[in-house]
């Protein structure tokens, strides 16, 4: 996973072409629903949808650049003022494009795997830190549990929100009652042996079939795609002065379209 | 041979002022150990001096000898004993470090370095020896009470202790989880290891009993656990004044919480001067219907209707709420902030905390904080009280200020409402029980209460 989000991003980084970084973004999108569902990253669509309109937006409104000239305003209005261009427009779409195939590429780690997966996928020197890390993660829920339990008894007491001040008499108790769970999730690792040497593991991580076949195909893209870059198949495109088509060819379309293979092998994690 | 010995051991935290045990001297044969008494008497600490928690991670000051499994527990750190001592912890909650039940009992093992391709055997036996086999490949986030702490004590069998140490396992079990817990003690017993168990109801255990140790004040004595005699619960007097009107109603309410119904067609009235006791499983739902009933949740269908006035209600787990620098200054914080008039050395008298009122809460045992926290809701004449198993590590005599506590509040006109796993509070003080299981709320079948 970890191979595949580093080709896209790779990938969608390196290039201009916006045909090249929109197949990116259609591909990490195609993998994700095969392995998550549209349901469950409907929300995470929009939030791209936002950020990418937004970086797009502020690109026109700011950039004076290009000769297609859409309308003007009057230069004497501050940040504003100046031609608004048709090429400033595109280019900022294209901005959209590549933080939206960042952030797709990137989702997997938080929509397929739990954090204690990641956690275990660490290397066996960082084995002891992940165990403690994995531990946190599970005094985390407890924490906002906490906060509901003493704000509403807090409340019952005849407690009220009055200003800052007040809420002290919520926060304490939370912070001193995280604390002692804290001290008591240590006093339980210890109780079980935890530092007492080196340690084994119940499932050594190891790389599966369908892991190298996601692995193989993320590096054949870096590959093909890099060398599309050297031998000028995937040309470089440029939206200033003037605005024209990106120019596209097949061999660096294929690199991007292989990053659709994780569709092979995430689907069996829904 | 002993798998324990202590001789002449006394200890003292850091900054304390007595030592928590004095000049103790034990011999642990194999077979089931019993450790009881007083809240507050070192049953906690004592039981920590085994795996060598007090002192290497507590601190303090130590004198005397101890051993276990053939080691001395003053010079051997608590790491290297966990794989000859087994210790599971009052709380489930907060033992738990893997998100995965499997992963979570092999943690013990990967830290004993066991060969990883024998991991998953002990785990799958120590599953089952522990009555969980069936919660294999369950996310810990997703366990009952009880099914966390017979995961708990899975992950301390699965490396094979020659002593397992169970602190209070039961104290915040349903009665089938507990019998679930202590049966899987006593089949540890049965094949020839050690078990020491700390606990305040005493009855289901002592048949199986071994040998009785009662902790009181720092020392530590013996006794033939067929000596033991089972306390009589103090009977409340007799009620004062009959029930009155209706303080609370709700009427086919539903609640629920994350967007998850847990309740539904509830319908409970209880009156002034009445007392009602909620029982059921660990997860039925007895916690969201005190919720309910205080206004906490709203009603998603259906209505709760309250007469106006104070509504006293004790969480689950209570000490959470203990922030000020003294019980008595608890106390004071909700006499001040409710407008009641009531001195509070009264109910500091009656659970019998007039001798820690100066303490800072936070360092009491945990019978006493529960009983601490009590004190904290229940000051004045509260219209309606909710009590969320409120006898939680209390010792006999505390439950029996608690009974004599609520039966005031009763004759005074307060609505009272309790739930608790605990039979005998519930014999001792409910006019009715309802069953809270399933999302359903209903009259309890057997154990209705006529006074």
């Amino acid at each position: 996973m970890a191979a595949w989000s580093a080709a896209c991003l790779f990938i969608a980084l390196f290039t201009t072409n916006p045909a090249y970084k929109a197949s990116v973004l259609a591909a990490a999108l195609i993998a994700l629903v095969a392995g998550a569902g549209l349901r469950r990253i409907r929300k995470l669509l929009y939030a791209i949808a936002i950020v990418a309109a937004f970086a797009s937006l502020l690109n026109f409104v700011s950039a004076h650049l290009g000769d297609t000239v859409l309308f003007s305003l009057p230069a004497s209005i501050p940040g504003l003022g100046g031609p608004f261009t048709l090429e400033a427009l595109v280019f900022g779409l294209t901005g959209g494009l590549t933080i939206g195939a960042a952030i797709l590429a990137a989702a997997p780690f938080s929509v397929l795997l739990s954090a204690h997966d990641v956690v275990d996928a660490l290397p066996r020197v960082l084995s002891r830190s992940g165990a403690a890390i994995a531990a946190s993660l599970n005094l985390v829920p407890a924490v906002g549990a906490t906060f509901v339990q003493v704000s509403e008894a807090q409340r019952m007491r005849g407690w009220r929100p009055r200003g800052p001040r007040s809420w002290a008499e919520v926060v304490v108790p939370v912070v001193l009652t995280s604390v002692e769970s804290s001290i008591q999730l240590a006093e339980s690792m210890e109780a079980r042996g935890f530092g007492s040497g080196p340690r084994t593991y119940v499932k050594p991580a190891s790389m599966q079939r369908a892991d190298w076949l996601v692995t193989a195909t993320a590096a054949a893209a870096v590959a093909l795609f890099g060398i599309s870059t050297a031998a000028g198949w995937a040309a470089p495109w440029y939206a200033y002065p003037t605005l024209t088509l990106p120019q596209v060819d097949v061999r660096p379309l294929i690199a991007c379209l292989l990053l659709c293979a994780p569709v092979l092998v995430w689907r069996a994690r829904r | 041979m002993a798998r324990a010995t202590l001789d002449r051991l006394t200890y003292r935290y850091p900054g304390a002022h007595a030592p928590s045990l004095l000049d103790v001297t034990l011999r642990i044969d194999g077979g089931l150990t019993v450790v009881a008494g007083p809240s507050g008497g070192g049953k906690s600490t004592l039981l920590r001096v085994f795996n060598g928690l007090v002192p290497h991670f507590h601190g303090g000051q130590i004198s005397g000898n101890a051993e276990v499994a053939g080691r001395s527990i003053l010079d051997t750190p608590t790491r290297i004993l966990a794989r000859s001592v087994g210790f599971v912890f009052q709380d489930p909650e907060l033992q738990t470090v893997y998100a995965t039940v499997d992963r979570e009992v092999a943690f013990g093992l990967e830290n004993a370095a066991v060969p990883g391709p024998e991991i998953p055997r002990r785990v799958e036996e120590a599953l089952d020896e522990a009555g969980a086999g069936h919660l294999a490949g369950r996310l810990t986030s997703t366990l009952s009470g009880g099914e966390r702490q017979r995961v708990a004590l899975a992950s301390a069998l699965a490396m094979k202790p020659q002593l397992v140490v169970l602190d209070e396992p039961t104290s915040q079990l349903d009665p089938e989880g507990a019998e679930l817990v202590l049966a899987a003690a006593r089949r540890v017993v049965a094949q020839g290891r050690a078990v020491i168990v700390s606990e305040h109801r005493l009855q289901a255990l002592m048949g199986a009993a071994d040998q009785l140790v009662t902790v009181e004040e720092g020392r530590a004595s013996t006794s033939d656990p067929r000596d033991w005699r089972a306390p009589r619960f103090s009977v409340p007097p007799p009620r004062s004044i009959p029930a009155g009107s209706e303080v609370i109603r709700a009427s086919g309410a539903a609640a629920g919480f994350d967007g998850r119904p847990v309740l539904e067609h509830v319908d409970v009235a209880v009156r002034g001067g009445e007392v009602v006791a909620l029982m059921g499983p660990n997860g039925g739902g007895k916690t969201t219907l005190l919720r309910l009933l205080a206004g906490l949740l709203p009603a998603r269908a259906g209505s709760v209707e309250r007469l106006a006035g104070r509504i006293a209600y004790l969480p689950q787990n209570p000490a959470a709420l203990l922030h000020r620098p003294t019980v008595r200054a608890e106390v004071r914080f909700t006499i001040d902030r409710s407008g009641e008039r009531e001195d509070s050395a009264l109910i500091l008298a009656e659970l019998g905390l007039l001798d820690v009122a100066e303490r800072y809460p936070r360092d009491l045992s945990s019978g006493e904080r529960q009983r601490a926290a009590v004190a904290a809701v229940l000051p004045g004449l509260p219209r309606l009280v909710l009590l969320d198993e409120p006898t939680r590590g209390m010792d006999a005599g505390a439950r029996d200020a608690l009974v004599g506590l609520i039966a005031r509040l009763r004759d005074r006109g307060s609505a009272i409402v309790i739930a608790t796993h605990d039979a005998e509070l519930r014999a001792a003080v409910a006019d009715r029980v309802l069953t809270v299981a399933g999302g359903k709320v209903a009259a309890a079948v057997d154990e209705a209460v006529h006074r």
